[in-house]
């Protein structure tokens, strides 16, 4: 692989830091429900900001199938149509494989306006499942989703990256 | 050396599996044969109690913050606040008393008098008291979650009521928490009676227009039906007991070329910000069996010319 100039060199991830982080999105998903929101529609998805980052990062663990039973569970945990959240992740995962290898030469907020898209089609498949299948529309507040979804990129990179930017000992001839 | 033998496999460095344009193939198409098979053939429900067991834990666990925090905001909320909500319901109680010492002398005169007719007994349906959890997630229905499900012996299709009103029908049951899907749901129906005239009607659930709202369907546009008429199940159904008081006449729009008068009403029950509700059985497990359709003697002709 290439490395970009000025590129820092991580540690390997640690699939139970990958795992472990898409199962407490997940959680935090349902506590926005089921504290905070309820249904409101604009609540953003963390679990798909989560899912899209390591497909991003780590497409060789995290991947499509991957992506499509987390959405089963969370279309199980809302009660709505199964398989509207399976087809959004499993179309988002699928976009963020195309784009992997070049997302990450650009600068973390250009990379979080590059994302936005991705999340926008997600909400935009469900949307229209929902409403063909004869839903009741969730108000315009429902744009504000995929914003707050892409905002929370930079926020996502500082966090989930923070355990590989660890030197294993670190010392003063060696920095990492 | 015979064909068949060669390794024809990719060296592990290449293997990585299917393209990624593949498993999106399988995964969407997967995901679309889950879709029809719940949206249209409704199969789906076993696979629905498996994964909802599976994350039972994780919502449980999702919940303590919740809990903890009403828990301490309760403990804080000042005493004042607490004697008037007591107040209030001393009041309420006061009011309700009058009535309810009469009801004693007036179900029995009412049982008396239905002997005398020759009438049924009145079904009495049982009832479960549950809590309301959570709303549930889903931003396109009206739907909430109650703690109780099949452990609990909840009905499918058992009517749901808080204290002023109905609230809904419980639509999904899981091992331990079932789904109620509000009145205010689109797609959720239920007769109801007028009060003031005794005409029988169906009211919808109408979440696009107003917030929460529902709407009177199918009167024609010179229906006598007033703004703050009260609608009560009809009981016709065989799934609300009858007497029930569902909503208020809100407002009653009436245009020349329209058939039927648009009739919005308010939900009475709290819709959206019920803590306890009650769960009836429903009534079809009461009424006795409905009578064998007779078969019509007249057979369509379509096609069947010799």
């Amino acid at each position: 692989m290439i490395m970009r100039p000025g590129q820092q060199l991580l540690l390997p991830a640690n699939p139970f830091f990958i795992w472990g982080s898409l199962i407490a999105a997940m959680l935090l998903n349902m506590l926005q429900n089921m504290g905070f929101w309820g249904r409101a529609g604009w609540v953003p998805d963390l679990l798909a900001v989560v899912l899209v980052f390591w497909t991003v990062h780590q497409p060789m663990r995290i991947s499509i199938g991957g992506a499509f039973v987390f959405g089963l569970l969370m279309d199980v945990h809302q009660g709505g149509l199964l398989g509207q959240n399976a087809l959004a992740y499993t179309v988002l995962s699928f976009f963020a494989i195309t784009m992997h290898r070049r997302l990450l030469w650009f600068s973390v907020p250009s990379q979080a306006a590059q994302v936005f898209p991705l999340f926008a089609a997600a909400h935009a498949v469900e949307l229209a499942l929902r409403m063909a299948t004869g839903g009741s529309f969730p108000g315009w507040l429902m744009l504000l989703a995929p914003v707050v979804e892409a905002a929370l990129w930079p926020v996502a990179s500082i966090i989930l990256l923070a355990p590989q930017l660890r030197a294993p000992n670190p010392d003063a001839n060696r920095p990492l | 050396m015979p064909l068949g033998t060669l390794d024809r496999d990719p060296p592990p460095f290449f293997r990585q599996g299917p393209s990624a344009l593949s498993k999106l193939a399988v995964c969407s198409a997967l995901a679309l044969l889950l879709m029809v098979a719940d949206a249209r053939f409704k199969v789906m429900q076993p696979l629905r109690v498996v994964l909802a067991t599976v994350l039972y834990p994780a919502q449980w666990l999702a919940l303590r913050p919740v809990l903890a925090y009403q828990e301490v905001s309760q403990y804080f909320s000042s005493l004042s606040s607490i004697k008037a909500a007591q107040d209030e319901v001393i009041k309420k109680h006061i009011l309700q008393s009058q009535r309810a010492n009469q009801v004693e002398q007036l179900s029995l005169e009412n049982e008396r008098l239905r002997k005398l007719l020759g009438l049924r007994e009145r079904v009495h349906a049982k009832a479960l008291a549950a809590q309301v959890i959570y709303d549930a997630a889903d931003p396109y229905s009206r739907k909430i979650v109650i703690d109780k499900g099949m452990a609990d012996k909840v009905g499918l299709g058992s009517p749901v009521l808080d204290e002023s009103g109905v609230l809904g029908q419980v639509t999904r049951v899981y091992p331990l928490v079932s789904e109620v899907t509000l009145i205010t749901d689109r797609d959720q129906a239920i007769p109801v009676l007028n009060t003031r005239t005794g005409a029988r009607g169906v009211a919808y659930g109408d979440a696009s227009l107003h917030a929460d709202a529902m709407e009177l369907r199918f009167m024609a546009a010179n229906a006598d039906v007033a703004a703050g008429d009260l609608l009560t199940t009809s009981g016709v159904d065989g799934v609300y007991p009858p007497g029930l008081p569902v909503a208020r006449v809100e407002k009653v729009e009436r245009r020349v070329d329209a058939v039927f008068a648009r009739i919005y009403c308010v939900p009475l029950s709290l819709v959206s910000g019920t803590g306890h509700v009650m769960v009836l059985e429903p009534m079809l497990s009461q009424v006795s069996p409905r009578p064998e359709p007779i078969a019509p003697t007249i057979t369509s002709r379509k096609g069947g010319s010799k």
